[in-house]
């Protein structure tokens, strides 16, 4: 990546050197990272139950689920499965009905509301199917948006948010209303917002679902970049199995158990 | 950006709708400030009353006349400065009989040192004290009228007859302004005397009402039950009141236009707040997705409740700012004057008070919060993961 890497000055967190690239692994290595307690996601006797007309909803079943730190994971499964909500349980989004989440050695089960959505905002980053880009904001405006919450100095915030459209080759898009871009452009500003807080973990939810296949294709090496290059650990959603090659990890889920 | 500048943003999501919503509510503003203004300007003779004057009428009402000798006693109580008398004459213009107006019979010599912001050219005052069917007529009913000094006019009473076979004719003498905002520019001043010489022996020396002016403004109500003893053992009993209250209860007469005014006022202010809440709930409805996003990269639902409430006070002060603008200049350089002119009886003057247009301000911003109450809780309680899953 040729891009400058994020300011470290005024936050130790944001720490996109080249020295810090973790070399490209194998999936037995990521496996094996994941079992042997280097495992930065660590769910155990997970189980999600939903009320749905009247009646309870089991979606995730007695699931115990390990993802080592830098590992690029493809969650797949038919619908229905529990990808979303394992997903959702991972991001801190939601709660298990049983069972413990522990992402870093944080146990986002037991937080609070308001402790968990401080964690959010500096842990996880989210790539939407739908990009969810807010329209009254442009390109960089934003990918600013999560900055927000963080006590960086407006000037700062702009210019990582900057960085980032560059991270992901938006450079020339920065003024640009979300109306005014491609799908693929969009799901880029999306990831650039994704990661301008320079999380610990992304999620990416059918990330290229809303795409065509050159789109998709490019959205999936951009991912595959901030996995090698800057050694972010990412757990994606998806159908495609095209895109669950990408990769380094698939898992299959079916009826709320991993297979 | 700021969280304050990301939530003005949203107002202008939505160009039409917020533009209509602004409208709406400039014109429940402006419609606020008209209603205001009317019952500003009519108890403004009550608001601007003298301090230092007292008026003292027949016990009963105001209806029933006192004996002229009582201004006599009056004046020779210790702490009236002076005292003069009047009578309401019940004139009208019998060529433009649908235009209601004032016609009071004074006594020329002290009615003018008591109402002192009734002003009076010299000459004017001169000419009207010598002649005894001399008439001063406000500026605002000369012009109605388009009577002129030196006119001859003829009026006819619903009160008194006019002198045998003849007609009640007068000549304008002078006309007069307003020094302050409680004079009604759109009265007739008569000589009383010639009015008292014209009745039949019966209804001669009686007079409606005592004005005084005391030394004291602070001792009004104290000079009020003063000058109420007087009488007490005579054959016609007094009221006194300081001449706010006198004004005040005169106004009482109509305190039923004066609620059915409070009444709709308050409705139009319900109205426009329930636009701007409907406007609010449709735009958190439409963002519900976006709340969610929001919500799942960090945002609390305090952030989410700071967006919708500055979105609807934005929307709020717009309005009112709208309001404003349309509302002040058409009473002040339109309606104000019309009505001034035509019905100053009414609205003597009617003109948008500077602090209606604070308030009117602050009301808007203030009843664009309260329309957010609702939706902001509404966003509040949205489940992040059923906002996400909802398609925009």
């Amino acid at each position: 990546m040729s891009e400058p890497a994020f300011s470290t000055e005024n936050d130790p967190r944001i720490g996109w050197e080249a020295a810090d690239k973790p070399p490209s692994r194998s999936e037995a290595a990521y496996r094996k990272d994941a079992t042997d307690n280097d495992s930065v996601i660590r769910l155990r006797g997970i189980t999600k139950e939903f009320e749905r007309g009247g009646e309870r909803l089991r979606v995730l079943q007695s699931l115990d689920f390990d993802v080592a730190r830098g590992s690029f994971e493809a969650l797949m499964g038919p619908s229905g499965s529990g990808k979303s909500t394992l997903l959702n349980l991972i991001a801190g989004l939601d709660r298990p009905t049983s069972g413990s989440i522990e992402i870093d050695g944080q146990r986002i089960d037991q937080m609070n509301e308001s402790k968990l959505a401080s964690w959010r905002a500096n842990s996880v980053g989210f790539v939407f199917q739908s990009y969810n880009l807010l329209p009254v904001l442009t390109a960089v405006e934003n990918v600013e948006l999560p900055l927000l919450l963080t006590p960086v100095a407006a000037s700062e915030r702009r210019k990582r948010a900057q960085t980032a459209l560059r991270v992901v080759g938006l450079e020339d898009r920065m003024e640009h209303f979300p109306r005014q871009l491609s799908g693929g452009q969009e799901q880029r500003v999306s990831i650039a917002r994704a990661i301008v807080t320079d999380p610990l973990l992304i999620v990416a939810d059918e990330p290229t679902g809303d795409l065509d296949r050159q789109s998709a294709d490019d959205i999936l090496k951009l991912l595959e970049t901030l996995n090698q290059s800057l050694g972010k650990t990412i757990v994606m959603v998806t159908h495609d199995p095209a895109a669950a090659e990408r990769a380094t990890i698939t898992r299959h889920l079916d009826k709320g158990r991993l297979k | 950006m700021t969280f304050a500048s990301l939530a003005a943003r949203n107002v202008l999501r939505n160009k039409v709708r917020t533009v209509l919503t602004i409208m709406g509510v400039a014109v429940a503003i402006v419609t606020f400030l008209l209603l205001r203004t009317v019952l500003s300007s009519w108890t403004a003779a009550a608001d601007f009353a003298a301090k230092d004057r007292v008026v003292t009428r027949h016990k009963i009402t105001f209806v029933m006349p006192l004996p002229k000798r009582y201004i006599d006693q009056v004046r020779q109580t210790p702490g009236v400065k002076t005292a003069t008398y009047a009578n309401w004459f019940g004139g009208r213009n019998p060529n433009k009989e649908d235009q209601f107006f004032g016609t009071f019979a004074v006594d020329p010599d002290t009615y003018f040192v008591v109402y002192d912001d009734i002003a009076v050219p010299e000459g004017d005052l001169k000419a009207f004290k010598e002649d005894k069917r001399g008439v001063i007529l406000g500026d605002v009913l000369a012009k109605s009228m388009e009577w002129k000094v030196g006119d001859e006019i003829t009026l006819e009473s619903g009160i008194y007859a006019p002198p045998a076979d003849s007609q009640w004719t007068f000549t304008v003498r002078g006309i007069y302004t307003a020094k302050s905002r409680a004079v009604d520019r759109s009265s007739l001043l008569l000589h009383w005397d010639y009015m008292n010489d014209s009745l039949p022996e019966g209804r001669r020396d009686a007079i409606g009402w005592v004005v005084s002016r005391v030394t004291d403004p602070s001792q009004s109500a104290g000079m009020g039950v003063t000058l109420d003893k007087l009488f007490d053992d005579q054959d016609v009993q007094t009221l006194s009141q300081d001449e706010h209250s006198f004004n005040a209860s005169f106004l009482a007469g109509f305190s039923a236009v004066l609620k059915a005014i409070n009444f709709v006022t308050l409705a139009i202010l319900l109205i426009m707040t329930l636009i701007m809440a409907n406007t609010i709930a449709m735009g958190v409805r439409e963002r519900t997705s976006e709340y969610g996003t929001m919500r799942a990269i960090g945002f609390m639902p305090k952030h989410i409740v700071f967006f919708v409430v500055i979105e609807a006070a934005v929307l709020g002060l717009l309005g009112g700012i709208v309001g404003v603008a349309i509302g002040y200049p058409f009473v002040e350089r339109g309606l104000g004057r019309y009505l001034e002119e035509n019905m100053g009886t009414l609205f003597p003057f009617f003109r948008v008070p500077p602090l209606m247009m604070v308030a009117a301000l602050g009301l808007s911003v203030m009843l664009g919060l309260l329309a957010s109450v609702i939706p902001a809780y509404l966003a509040t309680r949205i489940r992040v993961t059923d906002a996400l899953r909802r398609v925009v």
